[in-house]
């Protein structure tokens, strides 16, 4: 099929970047083999879900040039759905983050069509507000547990368990969010060679453009969402399993909508390869900034300061990620 | 039936009309010029025809049609293309990418998108610049691209906006060619926007002519020449009266 | 009844306070199209400030307004030339993520220097005191001043935006950026200006706020939503706008109290149960959603 030929085909990236993403993924596929300490791999786990949290974000946030930091509600979503049909009813997992992505598609049907009829600051202040609201809702909302949350407990079932997705050791988490991510990447370079991924990089090119030509600019806009919306939800799913202890204040917050705005944009939103950058630098920093600062006595919050500051510094010296700066260098060695 | 007709067009923004009861037809195959000083309101009727905006009041039918509230996009699909005067692109999509968001409009598949616009390019001489920016390219070169993006959304009304502006007459003769080729042998309907008189007085079947948003005349291009509102519209009272003193 | 005329008053008076808050934002808005997500943290900083000097010193918090307000203009016009100028050069996402980068450190650096806890005002000419008006209503002294003193502020900034020379080049680069540098205006230093303000005037707004609204790092965040949402009910970029948006905002927040009036007096069960003082801040995100779905240009703006 064409779509399976497009989403193999990388062959517009010059042979070097080919050459290194290959090696990236084997790295990736033997890491676990190495001896390594459990936090090296929970970090890993973090990276390989927020390379795809920004995988999905950024075909709405980067080729769809609009904004959306509210991302989280979507997290959300997924994560309780996978949770209270695993707590309720016993669902296991691979029937229950499907659910949770159509709840979450829905929801995004609902809230995106409006929402698509602003633009710029305007949607982006929407989107947050749209996202705390359903924070809100869930801190009072009683069937999930309300601001304690819920918890999944792994002594109740026989690990390892692959139908719920319950396991005492990390490397089948790493696995499955491995195979996840792999086939979310081969999605995105399918995405960007599609006939929506055209559109939209016509749309942000000029809108009224992109209209004369017969683009209907309002769905495209939808249906991208929708698609960043399936990404965040499926990877909100296995968040809760991996973590097996949701709230709304760490799943639905808006520093985590910020983060992962954050992977496209530290990495070069817009771009195949930049949410994985992004997060590539960011998890790893965050995760160690977090250990060696964040616990030592009287030093609480220093990770994000210096978080907020690399934030401040890509955004306005280098806004168009680390992608960019290697985009810029070759094309100044073109000329 | 003619392909598109426009009955009683009015445009109003705020107080000043833009385009103040305009009629006309285009038939099927013709070669249309619309003309008329700076300011005369050709932008604006190509905006109202091409569904950028609602008229104020009157009527546009396009192929039996009437397509008066419908957009842009909507337009589009049911064959009504045109190229804009100023184009302001970020810089993102190179050439042949540009002409390929067209060929989406009929196909799902990259494949054949990329080889019709590749037929496209080829066809209207573009091919060595495929891969360039547009925003990189000479302003004539830039003009056809915008001609060859319409283009690939295979349209029946084809509205060429300023296509001539800031060329030199070599580059006249080229985008000439281009347009006859597009209007004989590709058999697509054009209605063209020009201030350059040598392109449009040669190359239309017929001319409209635009005054502070009026039709004042309507017919073959020589007579149209001659005619001395027209005449008075581009060079002024005095002159004619001058003129006639003579 | 004197639960309803209790929430009225209250929504009034804080509704002030609110317009003053959101003043600095539509300022900056207005003139550079910049959306300032770190605005609830200048608030912050206000609160901080007028909380640790009236400790520290003993006095009045209410003498420590031009503190706050000088501290409110130096740090606006210290982001503005230290960083925000960079970005507005960038795209907007850049603009905005740079913004929240703002609200991140000083939020953290809040968090670090004064530590998690709620902290409040516990002396002070008029903090507890209160009038009885009438009818069953207590107005709480502090907040009365606090409204009139928000009242005044506006007046003041409105007569400096329309009476001052400055305060017209400073509206004529909103308008016309490009007409204002060749009339001569400085449109640099305008931009600085504008910050300078829009950071006074909400620093002020949080050394008035924390007469009766305690502070900590947090506090930030659900202000800066609240400012947004006056301001897209005012319109980006109206000063008078934002007064009128800032009442019709802090009508909002007292709906718990409305709510209850409602329940109690007409008696109805189920009303009473639903955890309305849960939802205090929900209603604000959902009338910014609202606002900007049925009228983009708020009340009175011209900015779209």
């Amino acid at each position: 099929m064409e779509a399976i030929k497009n989403a193999l085909d990388f062959s517009d990236f010059p042979k070097i970047d080919r050459m290194l993403a290959l090696a990236v993924f084997s790295f990736l596929l033997a890491f676990p083999l190495f001896p390594l300490s459990a936090f090296a791999m929970a970090t890993m786990i973090q990276f390989l879900m927020f390379s795809l949290y920004g995988m999905g974000w950024n075909t709405i946030g980067g080729y769809g040039g609009q904004v959306d930091l509210g991302k989280a509600q979507y997290v959300g979503i997924g994560a309780y759905t996978t949770t209270v049909c695993l707590l309720r009813w016993d669902i296991p997992f691979w029937v229950s983050m499907p659910i949770g992505a159509c709840l979450s598609i829905g929801w995004s049907f609902i809230i995106g069509y409006p929402l698509f009829k602003l633009k710029g600051h305007y949607f982006a202040i929407a989107t947050i507000a749209t996202s705390l609201v359903l924070k809100d809702l869930f801190e009072v909302w009683k069937f999930v547990g309300a601001a304690r949350g819920l918890g999944i407990l792994p002594f109740k079932y026989q690990v390892p368990d692959f139908t719920r997705l319950i396991f005492k050791e990390d490397i089948y988490y790493y696995y499955v969010i491995f195979v996840f991510f792999s086939i979310g990447l081969l999605y995105m370079n399918w995405f960007r060679q599609s006939r929506l991924g055209f559109q939209l990089r016509a749309i942000k090119d000029n809108e009224e453009v992109a209209r004369s030509l017969g683009i209907n600019v309002h769905w495209a806009k939808i249906k991208t969402y929708a698609i960043a919306t399936a990404f965040v939800s499926v990877v909100g799913s296995f968040h809760a399993v991996y973590v097996k202890n949701i709230e709304p204040e760490d799943t639905m917050s808006l520093d985590l909508s910020i983060l992962i705005a954050l992977m496209a944009m530290l990495g070069g939103a817009g771009s195949l390869w930049g949410p994985i950058i992004g997060a590539g630098v960011l998890i790893p920093l965050k995760s160690y900034l977090k250990e060696w600062l964040g616990a030592a006595a009287g030093l609480v919050g220093i990770d994000l300061i210096i978080y907020g500051l690399i934030i401040m510094i890509i955004s306005a010296f280098e806004p168009r990620g680390l992608w960019g700066i290697v985009e810029k260098a070759r094309r100044r060695r073109r000329i | 039936m003619a392909l598109l007709e426009v009955h009683n067009l009015v445009k109003a923004f705020g107080g000043l009309k833009a385009n103040d009861d305009v009629s006309f037809a285009v038939e099927t195959g013709e070669l249309l010029g619309l003309i008329g000083p700076n300011g005369a309101g050709k932008t604006t009727l190509f905006n109202c025809v091409a569904g950028m905006f609602p008229p104020t009041s009157g009527r546009i039918v396009f192929a039996g049609e009437d397509v008066t509230a419908l957009g842009s996009h909507e337009m589009a699909r049911r064959g009504l293309a045109r190229t804009f005067q100023v184009y302001v692109a970020g810089g993102d999509l190179n050439v042949l990418e540009n002409v390929m968001v067209g060929c989406f409009m009929h196909t799902r598949s990259q494949s054949q998108a990329r080889t019709r616009a590749e037929g496209i390019l080829e066809d209207l001489g573009l091919r060595d610049l495929k891969l360039n920016l547009v925003n990189e390219l000479p302003v004539a070169a830039q003009k056809r691209v915008t001609m060859a993006t319409a283009l690939a959304t295979s349209p029946r009304l084809l509205l060429l906006d300023e296509v001539a502006a800031g060329l030199n007459p070599s580059e006249i003769e080229d985008i000439m060619a281009g347009i006859r080729h597009i209007h004989s042998e590709l058999g697509i309907t054009v209605m063209l926007i020009e201030h350059v008189m040598e392109l449009v007085m040669n190359i239309s079947e017929r001319v409209i002519v635009l005054d502070y948003g009026r039709k004042i005349a309507e017919g073959l291009p020589q007579n149209v020449a001659r005619d001395p509102q027209v005449i008075k519209a581009y060079l002024g009272e005095r002159y004619v009266r001058e003129r006639k003193a003579l | 009844m004197d639960i309803l005329f209790g929430a009225v008053a209250s929504g009034i008076l804080l509704g002030m306070v609110l317009a003053l808050v959101a003043l600095g934002l539509t300022i900056i808005f207005g003139l550079m199209d910049i959306v300032n997500f770190a605005h609830g943290e200048f608030l912050m900083v206000g609160m901080y400030t007028g909380l640790l000097t009236a400790q520290a010193t003993g006095m009045d918090p209410l003498f420590t307004l031009p503190l706050a307000g000088a501290i409110g203009f130096l740090l606006g016009v210290a982001c503005y030339g230290g960083f925000v100028k960079y970005l507005l050069r960038g795209p907007m996402i850049a603009q905005l993520l740079g913004t929240f980068g703002l609200m991140l450190l000083l939020r953290n650096l809040a968090l670090l220097f004064f530590g998690s806890e709620d902290r409040a005002l516990h002396h002070g000419l008029l903090v507890g005191k209160s009038f009885d008006v009438g009818m069953g209503i207590i107005l709480s002294a502090t907040k009365l001043a606090v409204a009139a003193l928000s009242v005044l502020a506006f007046c003041g900034v409105w007569l400096l935006m329309n009476r001052t020379k400055t305060g017209k080049a400073l509206t004529a680069t909103a308008l016309n950026r490009q007409g204002a540098r060749y009339m001569g205006i400085p449109t640099e230093r305008m931009n600085a200006l504008a910050w300078g303000i829009g950071g006074s005037t909400v620093t002020v707004a949080g050394a008035l706020l924390v007469n009766f609204w305690s502070v900590n790092p947090y506090v930030g965040l659900i202000f800066t939503m609240i400012a947004f949402t006056v301001v897209a009910l005012g319109g980006f970029g109206s000063v008078p706008g934002a007064f009128f948006a800032g009442l019709v905002v802090g009508f909002i927040m007292e709906i718990p109290g409305f709510w209850d009036f409602f329940a109690i007096t007409f008696d109805i069960g189920w009303m009473a149960d639903v955890p309305m003082t849960s939802f205090k801040y929900t209603w604000i995100y959902v009338a910014y959603f609202v606002i900007m779905l049925i009228s983009p240009r708020g009340l009175f703006g011209w900015k779209q």
